[in-house]
Protein backbone atom coordinates (compact mmCIF):
# COMPACT_ATOMS: atom_id res chain seq x y z
CA UNK A 1 0.00 0.00 0.00
CA UNK A 2 1.11 3.55 -0.95
CA UNK A 3 2.34 6.16 1.63
CA UNK A 4 -0.31 8.76 2.92
CA UNK A 5 0.13 11.48 4.94
CA UNK A 6 -3.00 11.72 6.73
CA UNK A 7 -4.97 7.87 6.53
CA UNK A 8 -4.11 5.71 9.45
CA UNK A 9 -2.04 7.92 11.47
CA UNK A 10 -3.22 10.50 14.27
CA UNK A 11 -3.52 13.99 13.16
CA UNK A 12 -3.87 16.55 15.54
CA UNK A 13 -7.19 18.84 15.38
CA UNK A 14 -6.46 21.78 13.13
CA UNK A 15 -9.10 23.76 15.30
CA UNK A 16 -7.78 22.09 18.37
CA UNK A 17 -5.16 24.97 19.63
CA UNK A 18 -8.20 27.19 19.69
CA UNK A 19 -10.54 25.04 21.32
CA UNK A 20 -8.06 23.99 24.39
CA UNK A 21 -7.07 27.81 24.81
CA UNK A 22 -10.28 29.12 24.93
CA UNK A 23 -9.47 31.26 21.45
CA UNK A 24 -12.58 29.42 19.32
CA UNK A 25 -15.07 32.06 18.70
CA UNK A 26 -18.88 30.59 18.91
CA UNK A 27 -21.60 32.30 18.39
CA UNK A 28 -22.18 34.08 21.03
CA UNK A 29 -18.90 34.97 21.53
CA UNK A 30 -18.58 37.20 18.33
CA UNK A 31 -17.70 40.50 19.38
CA UNK A 32 -20.44 43.15 17.54
CA UNK A 33 -20.17 46.16 19.09
CA UNK A 34 -23.26 48.57 19.16
CA UNK A 35 -25.52 44.90 18.18
CA UNK A 36 -29.05 44.79 19.14
CA UNK A 37 -30.42 42.20 21.34
CA UNK A 38 -33.05 39.63 19.91
CA UNK A 39 -35.76 37.80 21.93
CA UNK A 40 -38.66 35.57 20.50
CA UNK A 41 -42.24 35.55 22.08
CA UNK A 42 -43.03 32.18 21.96
CA UNK A 43 -46.70 30.55 22.03
CA UNK A 44 -48.10 29.15 25.00
CA UNK A 45 -50.56 26.94 23.76
CA UNK A 46 -50.24 23.58 21.28
CA UNK A 47 -52.48 24.55 18.25
CA UNK A 48 -54.48 27.74 17.07
CA UNK A 49 -54.69 30.77 14.92
CA UNK A 50 -52.82 33.93 15.37
CA UNK A 51 -55.92 36.57 15.82
CA UNK A 52 -54.13 39.69 16.63
CA UNK A 53 -50.68 40.45 18.02
CA UNK A 54 -50.28 43.69 19.71
CA UNK A 55 -47.39 45.54 20.64
CA UNK A 56 -47.99 48.85 21.66
CA UNK A 57 -47.24 48.52 25.34
CA UNK A 58 -43.74 46.72 24.62
CA UNK A 59 -42.85 49.76 22.24
CA UNK A 60 -43.02 51.79 25.18
CA UNK A 61 -40.18 50.28 27.24
CA UNK A 62 -37.01 52.38 27.00
CA UNK A 63 -35.02 50.40 24.80
CA UNK A 64 -36.93 48.40 22.42
CA UNK A 65 -36.35 49.68 18.91
CA UNK A 66 -39.03 47.12 17.05
CA UNK A 67 -40.82 44.28 17.44
CA UNK A 68 -41.47 41.80 14.27
CA UNK A 69 -44.24 39.58 13.52
CA UNK A 70 -45.25 37.30 10.47
CA UNK A 71 -46.56 40.41 8.87
CA UNK A 72 -43.07 41.81 8.50
CA UNK A 73 -41.77 38.68 6.33
CA UNK A 74 -40.59 40.02 3.20
CA UNK A 75 -40.14 37.22 1.39
CA UNK A 76 -41.71 33.37 1.48
CA UNK A 77 -42.62 32.63 4.64
CA UNK A 78 -42.03 29.69 5.22
CA UNK A 79 -38.44 27.17 5.05
CA UNK A 80 -36.98 23.62 5.41
CA UNK A 81 -34.90 21.37 4.41
CA UNK A 82 -36.87 18.69 2.55
CA UNK A 83 -40.54 20.26 2.80
CA UNK A 84 -41.00 24.18 3.07
CA UNK A 85 -43.61 24.25 6.06
CA UNK A 86 -41.88 25.82 8.75
CA UNK A 87 -42.72 29.75 9.32
CA UNK A 88 -39.94 32.10 10.55
CA UNK A 89 -42.94 33.73 12.37
CA UNK A 90 -46.22 32.19 12.52
CA UNK A 91 -50.00 33.18 12.04
CA UNK A 92 -50.88 29.63 12.50
CA UNK A 93 -49.65 28.44 16.21
CA UNK A 94 -48.62 23.94 15.16
CA UNK A 95 -46.78 23.50 18.90
CA UNK A 96 -46.26 25.38 22.12
CA UNK A 97 -42.80 27.10 21.41
CA UNK A 98 -44.01 28.05 17.47
CA UNK A 99 -42.62 31.86 17.32
CA UNK A 100 -45.00 34.61 17.03
CA UNK A 101 -42.95 37.90 17.64
CA UNK A 102 -39.23 39.03 17.60
CA UNK A 103 -38.26 41.69 19.68
CA UNK A 104 -35.01 44.21 18.76
CA UNK A 105 -34.22 46.10 21.96
CA UNK A 106 -30.59 47.84 22.53
CA UNK A 107 -30.12 45.60 26.06
CA UNK A 108 -31.21 42.10 26.47
CA UNK A 109 -33.38 42.88 29.78
CA UNK A 110 -35.14 45.51 27.71
CA UNK A 111 -36.12 42.42 25.10
CA UNK A 112 -37.00 39.98 27.95
CA UNK A 113 -39.83 42.44 29.81
CA UNK A 114 -41.02 43.70 26.09
CA UNK A 115 -41.63 39.49 25.76
CA UNK A 116 -43.89 40.19 28.68
CA UNK A 117 -46.13 42.46 27.83
CA UNK A 118 -46.92 41.79 24.12
CA UNK A 119 -50.96 40.29 23.74
CA UNK A 120 -51.14 37.81 21.51
CA UNK A 121 -54.73 36.61 20.60
CA UNK A 122 -55.12 33.10 19.57
CA UNK A 123 -57.78 30.62 18.67
CA UNK A 124 -57.25 27.44 19.80
CA UNK A 125 -57.50 24.61 18.00
CA UNK A 126 -57.64 21.09 19.53
CA UNK A 127 -53.97 19.78 19.86
CA UNK A 128 -53.29 16.43 18.40
CA UNK A 129 -50.40 15.19 20.71
CA UNK A 130 -50.95 11.45 19.49
CA UNK A 131 -49.73 9.99 16.12
CA UNK A 132 -52.64 7.68 16.01
CA UNK A 133 -55.06 10.34 16.84
CA UNK A 134 -53.07 12.92 14.19
CA UNK A 135 -54.24 9.91 11.60
CA UNK A 136 -58.18 9.90 12.16
CA UNK A 137 -59.66 10.94 9.12
CA UNK A 138 -61.74 13.34 11.66
CA UNK A 139 -58.77 14.99 13.15
CA UNK A 140 -58.48 18.66 12.96
CA UNK A 141 -55.52 19.12 9.91
CA UNK A 142 -51.84 20.48 11.41
CA UNK A 143 -51.40 21.33 7.65
CA UNK A 144 -53.11 22.25 4.62
CA UNK A 145 -52.00 18.87 3.07
CA UNK A 146 -53.30 16.49 6.09
CA UNK A 147 -51.42 14.64 9.04
CA UNK A 148 -49.64 11.91 7.47
CA UNK A 149 -46.73 13.80 5.74
CA UNK A 150 -45.26 10.77 3.35
CA UNK A 151 -45.37 6.98 3.39
CA UNK A 152 -42.47 5.02 2.31
CA UNK A 153 -42.58 1.44 1.08
CA UNK A 154 -40.12 -1.21 1.05
CA UNK A 155 -41.37 -4.92 -0.31
CA UNK A 156 -39.51 -7.98 -1.41
CA UNK A 157 -41.16 -11.55 -1.88
CA UNK A 158 -44.25 -12.82 -0.25
CA UNK A 159 -44.47 -12.33 3.49
CA UNK A 160 -48.11 -13.65 3.80
CA UNK A 161 -47.14 -17.15 2.26
CA UNK A 162 -44.48 -17.28 4.39
CA UNK A 163 -45.76 -15.99 7.52
CA UNK A 164 -48.14 -19.60 6.82
CA UNK A 165 -44.66 -21.93 6.32
CA UNK A 166 -42.84 -20.52 9.18
CA UNK A 167 -41.76 -22.40 12.06
CA UNK A 168 -41.97 -19.40 14.88
CA UNK A 169 -43.77 -16.31 14.66
CA UNK A 170 -43.60 -13.23 17.47
CA UNK A 171 -45.53 -9.84 16.87
CA UNK A 172 -45.07 -7.01 18.94
CA UNK A 173 -45.44 -3.63 19.52
CA UNK A 174 -42.54 -1.13 20.10
CA UNK A 175 -42.37 2.40 20.94
CA UNK A 176 -39.46 4.93 21.65
CA UNK A 177 -39.10 8.40 23.41
CA UNK A 178 -38.35 11.64 21.85
CA UNK A 179 -34.36 12.75 22.48
CA UNK A 180 -33.17 16.50 22.91
CA UNK A 181 -29.91 16.39 21.51
CA UNK A 182 -28.67 18.67 24.13
CA UNK A 183 -25.42 20.09 22.43
CA UNK A 184 -23.79 21.79 25.07
CA UNK A 185 -23.46 25.18 23.31
CA UNK A 186 -27.52 26.70 22.40
CA UNK A 187 -28.22 28.23 19.33
CA UNK A 188 -26.21 31.80 18.87
CA UNK A 189 -25.30 34.06 16.10
CA UNK A 190 -25.29 37.50 15.14
CA UNK A 191 -26.03 39.42 11.95
CA UNK A 192 -25.04 43.05 10.11
CA UNK A 193 -24.91 44.20 6.73
CA UNK A 194 -22.07 44.68 5.06
CA UNK A 195 -23.66 47.26 2.37
CA UNK A 196 -26.48 45.40 0.68
CA UNK A 197 -25.19 42.24 1.38
CA UNK A 198 -26.71 40.48 4.75
CA UNK A 199 -23.88 38.45 6.56
CA UNK A 200 -25.13 35.94 9.39
CA UNK A 201 -22.63 33.92 11.67
CA UNK A 202 -23.77 31.35 13.48
CA UNK A 203 -23.66 27.99 15.40
CA UNK A 204 -24.76 25.54 12.15
CA UNK A 205 -24.03 22.32 10.65
CA UNK A 206 -25.84 23.94 7.21
CA UNK A 207 -24.56 26.60 5.96
CA UNK A 208 -25.48 26.15 2.64
CA UNK A 209 -29.47 25.21 3.57
CA UNK A 210 -29.40 28.34 5.53
CA UNK A 211 -28.51 30.34 3.00
CA UNK A 212 -31.21 29.44 0.07
CA UNK A 213 -34.03 29.12 3.36
CA UNK A 214 -32.66 33.17 4.58
CA UNK A 215 -32.82 34.31 1.03
CA UNK A 216 -36.14 32.76 0.55
CA UNK A 217 -37.90 34.22 3.77
CA UNK A 218 -36.41 37.52 3.63
CA UNK A 219 -37.07 37.44 -0.29
CA UNK A 220 -33.22 38.63 -0.94
CA UNK A 221 -31.17 37.11 -3.93
CA UNK A 222 -28.83 34.19 -2.75
CA UNK A 223 -25.85 35.93 -3.57
CA UNK A 224 -26.68 39.21 -1.29
CA UNK A 225 -26.91 36.47 1.35
CA UNK A 226 -23.65 35.35 3.27
CA UNK A 227 -23.73 32.48 5.99
CA UNK A 228 -20.20 32.41 8.17
CA UNK A 229 -20.51 28.82 10.11
CA UNK A 230 -18.79 30.38 13.73
CA UNK A 231 -17.28 27.82 15.89
CA UNK A 232 -20.34 24.84 16.04
CA UNK A 233 -20.61 23.41 20.05
CA UNK A 234 -21.77 20.51 18.86
CA UNK A 235 -24.73 19.52 16.43
CA UNK A 236 -25.73 15.92 16.59
CA UNK A 237 -28.12 16.46 13.78
CA UNK A 238 -30.20 19.15 15.84
CA UNK A 239 -27.79 22.22 14.18
CA UNK A 240 -29.05 20.83 10.07
CA UNK A 241 -31.80 22.77 10.79
CA UNK A 242 -32.75 26.88 10.82
CA UNK A 243 -32.96 28.16 14.28
CA UNK A 244 -31.88 31.67 14.89
CA UNK A 245 -30.67 32.33 11.36
CA UNK A 246 -33.86 33.74 9.81
CA UNK A 247 -34.61 35.71 13.03
CA UNK A 248 -30.93 37.15 12.71
CA UNK A 249 -31.54 38.37 8.90
CA UNK A 250 -34.80 39.92 9.48
CA UNK A 251 -33.81 41.99 12.07
CA UNK A 252 -30.58 43.24 10.50
CA UNK A 253 -31.94 43.45 6.96
CA UNK A 254 -34.94 45.85 8.30
CA UNK A 255 -33.02 47.98 10.78
CA UNK A 256 -29.78 47.90 8.84
CA UNK A 257 -27.81 47.68 12.57
CA UNK A 258 -26.22 44.57 13.66
CA UNK A 259 -28.00 42.02 15.67
CA UNK A 260 -27.45 39.60 18.25
CA UNK A 261 -29.50 36.76 19.28
CA UNK A 262 -28.01 33.55 22.17
CA UNK A 263 -30.93 30.88 23.51
CA UNK A 264 -31.11 30.19 26.56
CA UNK A 265 -30.73 26.42 27.28
CA UNK A 266 -34.58 26.36 27.91
CA UNK A 267 -35.07 28.13 24.54
CA UNK A 268 -33.01 25.93 23.03
CA UNK A 269 -34.78 22.78 24.48
CA UNK A 270 -38.39 24.06 23.80
CA UNK A 271 -37.90 25.23 20.02
CA UNK A 272 -35.37 23.06 18.30
CA UNK A 273 -35.75 19.45 16.82
CA UNK A 274 -35.75 16.05 18.67
CA UNK A 275 -35.23 12.42 18.34
CA UNK A 276 -38.22 10.94 15.86
CA UNK A 277 -40.65 9.30 18.96
CA UNK A 278 -41.37 5.96 16.86
CA UNK A 279 -44.24 3.58 17.51
CA UNK A 280 -43.80 0.50 15.48
CA UNK A 281 -45.29 -2.90 14.96
CA UNK A 282 -43.22 -5.33 14.14
CA UNK A 283 -43.48 -9.58 13.21
CA UNK A 284 -40.91 -11.84 12.36
CA UNK A 285 -40.68 -15.24 11.49
CA UNK A 286 -37.87 -17.83 10.96
CA UNK A 287 -37.99 -21.48 10.27
CA UNK A 288 -36.75 -24.27 12.86
CA UNK A 289 -33.36 -23.71 12.17
CA UNK A 290 -33.36 -20.12 13.38
CA UNK A 291 -33.40 -18.50 9.76
CA UNK A 292 -35.53 -15.55 9.09
CA UNK A 293 -38.12 -16.02 6.40
CA UNK A 294 -39.99 -12.54 6.83
CA UNK A 295 -40.57 -9.34 8.32
CA UNK A 296 -43.57 -7.27 8.49
CA UNK A 297 -43.82 -4.09 9.97
CA UNK A 298 -45.66 -0.85 10.24
CA UNK A 299 -43.54 2.47 11.73
CA UNK A 300 -45.30 5.55 12.76
CA UNK A 301 -42.52 8.39 13.62
CA UNK A 302 -44.19 11.65 15.40
CA UNK A 303 -42.65 14.75 13.41
CA UNK A 304 -44.57 16.66 15.76
CA UNK A 305 -45.05 20.16 14.59
CA UNK A 306 -42.92 20.60 10.98
CA UNK A 307 -41.10 17.96 8.74
CA UNK A 308 -37.28 19.45 9.29
CA UNK A 309 -35.89 15.78 8.05
CA UNK A 310 -38.92 13.61 9.48
CA UNK A 311 -39.31 11.93 5.49
CA UNK A 312 -35.68 11.34 5.11
CA UNK A 313 -35.65 9.32 8.97
CA UNK A 314 -38.73 7.59 7.77
CA UNK A 315 -37.45 6.14 4.83
CA UNK A 316 -34.21 5.92 6.43
CA UNK A 317 -36.16 3.89 9.27
CA UNK A 318 -37.94 1.74 6.50
CA UNK A 319 -34.71 0.90 4.70
CA UNK A 320 -32.73 -0.38 7.87
CA UNK A 321 -36.17 -2.21 9.48
CA UNK A 322 -34.36 -5.72 9.34
CA UNK A 323 -31.34 -4.89 11.02
CA UNK A 324 -27.72 -5.91 9.82
CA UNK A 325 -29.85 -9.04 8.87
CA UNK A 326 -30.65 -11.27 5.48
CA UNK A 327 -34.39 -11.83 5.05
CA UNK A 328 -36.21 -12.87 1.92
CA UNK A 329 -39.42 -11.76 2.45
CA UNK A 330 -40.04 -8.16 3.49
CA UNK A 331 -42.94 -5.37 3.64
CA UNK A 332 -42.56 -2.89 5.62
CA UNK A 333 -44.77 0.74 5.90
CA UNK A 334 -43.19 3.52 7.14
CA UNK A 335 -45.36 6.98 8.02
CA UNK A 336 -43.81 10.09 9.09
CA UNK A 337 -47.28 12.17 10.52
CA UNK A 338 -47.63 15.99 11.96
CA UNK A 339 -48.50 15.84 15.42
CA UNK A 340 -48.59 19.35 17.79
CA UNK A 341 -45.64 18.34 19.72
CA UNK A 342 -42.25 19.67 19.19
CA UNK A 343 -40.82 18.74 15.76
CA UNK A 344 -38.56 16.14 15.25
CA UNK A 345 -35.48 15.88 12.76
CA UNK A 346 -32.23 14.47 12.08
CA UNK A 347 -30.55 12.99 15.28
CA UNK A 348 -27.52 10.35 14.92
CA UNK A 349 -28.41 7.38 13.32
CA UNK A 350 -31.85 8.95 11.20
CA UNK A 351 -34.36 6.35 12.48
CA UNK A 352 -32.01 3.78 12.35
CA UNK A 353 -31.29 3.58 16.27
CA UNK A 354 -34.85 3.13 16.57
CA UNK A 355 -35.29 0.27 14.19
CA UNK A 356 -31.72 -1.44 15.93
CA UNK A 357 -33.83 -1.79 19.11
CA UNK A 358 -36.73 -3.15 17.42
CA UNK A 359 -35.15 -5.82 15.28
CA UNK A 360 -32.88 -6.63 17.70
CA UNK A 361 -35.26 -6.93 20.33
CA UNK A 362 -36.91 -9.28 17.78
CA UNK A 363 -34.28 -11.64 17.09
CA UNK A 364 -33.83 -12.10 20.94
CA UNK A 365 -37.36 -12.98 20.98
CA UNK A 366 -36.94 -15.26 18.37
CA UNK A 367 -33.94 -16.98 19.73
CA UNK A 368 -35.90 -17.48 22.73
CA UNK A 369 -38.69 -19.22 20.97
CA UNK A 370 -36.36 -21.68 18.98
CA UNK A 371 -34.17 -22.42 22.09
CA UNK A 372 -31.13 -20.78 20.46
CA UNK A 373 -28.45 -18.53 22.15
CA UNK A 374 -28.69 -14.96 20.86
CA UNK A 375 -25.50 -15.01 19.13
CA UNK A 376 -26.21 -18.19 17.39
CA UNK A 377 -29.44 -17.07 16.14
CA UNK A 378 -27.95 -13.62 14.69
CA UNK A 379 -24.92 -15.84 13.59
CA UNK A 380 -27.35 -17.96 11.04
CA UNK A 381 -28.77 -14.79 9.40
CA UNK A 382 -26.14 -12.01 9.27
CA UNK A 383 -25.56 -10.18 5.85
CA UNK A 384 -22.54 -11.49 4.29
CA UNK A 385 -20.92 -10.92 0.53
CA UNK A 386 -23.29 -11.62 -1.66
CA UNK A 387 -26.34 -11.23 0.22
CA UNK A 388 -29.41 -9.54 -0.44
CA UNK A 389 -30.76 -6.54 1.20
CA UNK A 390 -34.22 -5.62 2.15
CA UNK A 391 -34.62 -3.09 -0.82
CA UNK A 392 -32.53 -5.66 -3.27
CA UNK A 393 -29.41 -4.11 -3.36
CA UNK A 394 -26.52 -7.21 -3.63
CA UNK A 395 -24.10 -6.73 -1.05
CA UNK A 396 -21.15 -7.71 -3.18
CA UNK A 397 -17.89 -5.84 -1.55
CA UNK A 398 -17.68 -5.88 2.52
CA UNK A 399 -19.85 -6.27 4.61
CA UNK A 400 -18.58 -6.46 8.26
CA UNK A 401 -20.73 -7.49 10.54
CA UNK A 402 -20.40 -11.14 10.68
CA UNK A 403 -16.89 -10.22 11.99
CA UNK A 404 -18.01 -7.69 14.09
CA UNK A 405 -19.97 -9.93 16.11
CA UNK A 406 -16.97 -12.96 15.95
CA UNK A 407 -15.17 -10.09 18.05
CA UNK A 408 -17.74 -8.90 20.31
CA UNK A 409 -17.90 -11.96 21.28
CA UNK A 410 -14.56 -12.86 21.93
CA UNK A 411 -14.02 -9.91 24.03
CA UNK A 412 -17.51 -10.20 25.91
CA UNK A 413 -16.02 -14.02 27.14
CA UNK A 414 -12.38 -12.25 28.23
CA UNK A 415 -13.90 -9.83 30.10
CA UNK A 416 -16.88 -11.61 31.80
CA UNK A 417 -15.63 -14.84 32.35
CA UNK A 418 -18.80 -16.80 33.84
CA UNK A 419 -20.23 -15.95 30.19
CA UNK A 420 -20.03 -19.88 29.15
CA UNK A 421 -19.01 -18.90 25.82
CA UNK A 422 -17.32 -22.09 25.39
CA UNK A 423 -20.86 -23.54 25.89
CA UNK A 424 -22.13 -21.79 23.26
CA UNK B 1 -29.22 51.24 40.22
CA UNK B 2 -25.81 51.72 41.95
CA UNK B 3 -22.91 50.12 40.61
CA UNK B 4 -20.11 48.01 42.42
CA UNK B 5 -16.90 48.72 41.97
CA UNK B 6 -15.30 44.95 41.58
CA UNK B 7 -12.03 44.26 42.47
CA UNK B 8 -10.07 40.89 42.21
CA UNK B 9 -7.09 39.11 40.35
CA UNK B 10 -7.97 37.49 36.78
CA UNK B 11 -5.46 35.48 35.66
CA UNK B 12 -2.89 37.19 37.84
CA UNK B 13 -4.15 41.03 36.84
CA UNK B 14 -5.49 42.97 39.38
CA UNK B 15 -9.07 43.77 37.73
CA UNK B 16 -11.27 47.01 39.29
CA UNK B 17 -14.69 47.56 37.37
CA UNK B 18 -17.85 49.09 38.02
CA UNK B 19 -20.28 46.62 37.36
CA UNK B 20 -24.01 45.82 38.08
CA UNK B 21 -24.38 43.70 41.62
CA UNK B 22 -26.83 41.51 39.69
CA UNK B 23 -24.44 40.65 37.29
CA UNK B 24 -23.14 36.60 37.48
CA UNK B 25 -19.27 36.13 37.23
CA UNK B 26 -19.77 34.78 34.19
CA UNK B 27 -21.25 37.93 32.31
CA UNK B 28 -18.74 39.89 34.16
CA UNK B 29 -15.80 37.69 32.25
CA UNK B 30 -17.63 37.52 29.14
CA UNK B 31 -19.30 40.86 28.78
CA UNK B 32 -16.93 43.26 30.53
CA UNK B 33 -13.92 41.61 30.41
CA UNK B 34 -14.13 39.82 27.29
CA UNK B 35 -12.40 36.55 28.16
CA UNK B 36 -15.19 34.92 26.02
CA UNK B 37 -13.24 31.17 26.53
CA UNK B 38 -15.80 30.65 29.64
CA UNK B 39 -18.64 29.26 28.55
CA UNK B 40 -22.39 29.14 29.47
CA UNK B 41 -24.29 25.70 28.56
CA UNK B 42 -27.68 25.66 30.72
CA UNK B 43 -27.24 28.68 32.96
CA UNK B 44 -28.03 26.94 36.26
CA UNK B 45 -24.99 24.92 37.28
CA UNK B 46 -25.37 21.63 35.58
CA UNK B 47 -23.13 21.50 32.49
CA UNK B 48 -19.74 22.92 33.95
CA UNK B 49 -19.10 24.67 30.78
CA UNK B 50 -18.90 28.12 32.87
CA UNK B 51 -16.49 26.59 35.40
CA UNK B 52 -13.43 28.73 36.76
CA UNK B 53 -11.24 28.51 39.43
CA UNK B 54 -11.54 30.46 42.31
CA UNK B 55 -8.88 30.94 44.89
CA UNK B 56 -7.61 27.10 43.85
CA UNK B 57 -11.32 25.69 43.99
CA UNK B 58 -13.64 24.63 40.67
CA UNK B 59 -16.87 27.00 40.78
CA UNK B 60 -19.44 27.32 37.94
CA UNK B 61 -19.33 30.94 37.21
CA UNK B 62 -23.19 30.92 36.61
CA UNK B 63 -23.93 30.52 39.80
CA UNK B 64 -21.63 33.28 41.26
CA UNK B 65 -23.15 36.83 41.58
CA UNK B 66 -20.58 39.72 40.83
CA UNK B 67 -19.90 40.42 44.48
CA UNK B 68 -19.15 37.49 45.34
CA UNK B 69 -16.11 37.76 43.39
CA UNK B 70 -14.67 40.58 45.02
CA UNK B 71 -10.98 40.39 46.39
CA UNK B 72 -11.09 36.85 45.21
CA UNK B 73 -8.35 35.27 42.57
CA UNK B 74 -10.27 33.88 39.17
CA UNK B 75 -8.52 31.45 36.62
CA UNK B 76 -10.09 31.23 33.44
CA UNK B 77 -9.16 29.68 30.47
CA UNK B 78 -7.06 32.25 29.09
CA UNK B 79 -4.76 32.06 32.33
CA UNK B 80 -3.70 28.93 32.27
CA UNK B 81 -1.17 28.69 29.44
CA UNK B 82 2.04 30.18 30.62
CA UNK B 83 3.94 33.08 27.83
CA UNK B 84 1.74 31.65 25.02
CA UNK B 85 2.98 27.86 25.73
CA UNK B 86 0.53 25.25 26.11
CA UNK B 87 -0.44 24.26 29.83
CA UNK B 88 0.43 20.48 30.07
CA UNK B 89 -3.15 19.53 30.03
CA UNK B 90 -3.75 21.39 26.78
CA UNK B 91 -0.99 19.74 24.75
CA UNK B 92 -2.57 16.19 26.81
CA UNK B 93 -6.23 17.01 25.19
CA UNK B 94 -4.55 17.48 21.69
CA UNK B 95 -3.04 14.40 21.90
CA UNK B 96 -5.57 12.15 23.20
CA UNK B 97 -8.21 13.37 20.67
CA UNK B 98 -10.17 14.98 24.23
CA UNK B 99 -11.04 17.84 21.81
CA UNK B 100 -14.21 17.59 19.36
CA UNK B 101 -16.51 20.54 19.75
CA UNK B 102 -14.94 22.21 21.96
CA UNK B 103 -17.46 24.01 23.85
CA UNK B 104 -17.25 22.08 27.34
CA UNK B 105 -12.93 21.95 26.88
CA UNK B 106 -12.29 25.01 28.67
CA UNK B 107 -14.21 24.44 31.47
CA UNK B 108 -12.99 20.62 31.38
CA UNK B 109 -9.51 21.72 31.10
CA UNK B 110 -10.03 23.76 34.62
CA UNK B 111 -11.76 20.90 36.30
CA UNK B 112 -8.87 18.38 35.61
CA UNK B 113 -6.34 21.48 36.95
CA UNK B 114 -7.91 21.49 39.59
CA UNK B 115 -8.14 17.95 39.97
CA UNK B 116 -4.31 17.50 39.54
CA UNK B 117 -3.25 20.25 41.75
CA UNK B 118 -5.43 18.63 44.48
CA UNK B 119 -4.10 14.63 43.58
CA UNK B 120 -1.58 13.99 41.49
CA UNK B 121 -1.98 10.51 41.08
CA UNK B 122 -5.37 10.57 40.54
CA UNK B 123 -6.59 6.89 39.35
CA UNK B 124 -9.68 6.44 36.67
CA UNK B 125 -12.05 7.00 38.78
CA UNK B 126 -10.80 9.79 41.43
CA UNK B 127 -10.39 11.31 37.29
CA UNK B 128 -14.27 10.32 36.97
CA UNK B 129 -15.07 11.87 39.94
CA UNK B 130 -12.93 15.08 39.25
CA UNK B 131 -15.05 15.72 35.60
CA UNK B 132 -18.20 14.63 37.43
CA UNK B 133 -19.20 18.47 37.26
CA UNK B 134 -18.33 19.05 33.36
CA UNK B 135 -20.77 17.42 30.60
CA UNK B 136 -19.00 16.59 27.32
CA UNK B 137 -22.01 15.51 24.82
CA UNK B 138 -19.19 14.66 21.96
CA UNK B 139 -16.46 12.24 23.40
CA UNK B 140 -18.36 9.86 25.47
CA UNK B 141 -15.67 10.64 28.21
CA UNK B 142 -13.10 8.26 27.36
CA UNK B 143 -10.54 10.28 26.09
CA UNK B 144 -10.69 12.48 28.17
CA UNK B 145 -10.12 10.45 30.91
CA UNK B 146 -7.05 9.43 29.12
CA UNK B 147 -6.01 13.18 28.49
CA UNK B 148 -5.78 13.67 32.07
CA UNK B 149 -4.27 10.44 32.94
CA UNK B 150 -1.99 11.35 30.06
CA UNK B 151 -1.11 14.83 31.69
CA UNK B 152 -0.85 13.53 35.34
CA UNK B 153 1.97 11.45 33.91
CA UNK B 154 3.24 14.27 31.98
CA UNK B 155 3.62 16.22 35.10
CA UNK B 156 5.04 13.38 36.88
CA UNK B 157 7.72 13.34 34.51
CA UNK B 158 8.31 17.12 34.81
CA UNK B 159 9.04 16.91 38.31
CA UNK B 160 10.78 14.35 38.36
CA UNK B 161 13.43 15.86 36.19
CA UNK B 162 12.85 19.14 38.06
CA UNK B 163 14.40 17.27 40.89
CA UNK B 164 17.60 15.89 39.40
Amino acid sequence: MSETSIVGKTVLRVDGPAKVRGESRYGADIDIPGALFLKVLRSEVPHGLVKRIDAAEALKIPGVVRVFTHADVPGENSYGIIVKDQPALTDKVRFRGDALALVAAETDVAAKRALEVIKVEIEELPPLYDVWAAMDEKAPEIHAKGNILTVSRVKKGDVDAALETAAVVVSRRYTTQRVEHCYIETEAGVAYMDDDTLVIKAGTQNPHYDRRDVSRVLGLPINRVRIVQSATGGGFGGKLDISVQCFLGLAALKLGRPVRIVYDRRESIIATGKRHPFFVEYTSAATKEGKLLAVKAKIVGDTGAYASYGPATLNRAAVHATGPYEVLNVDIKALCVYTNNPFSGAMRGFGTPQMAFVAESQMDLLAQALQLSPLEIRRRNVLRPGSLTATGQRLDKSVGIGATLEAAWEKACQVMPGLGGEAR
Amino acid sequence: MDLFQLEMKVNGEAVSVPVNPGLRLLDVLRDVLHLSGTKEGCGEGECGACSVIIDGELVDSCLVLAPQAHNREIITIEGISADGELDTLQSAFLEAGAVQCGYCTPGMILAAKVLLSKNPKPGRQDIARGIAGNLCRCTGYAKIIKAVELAAAGLQQKEGEAGV
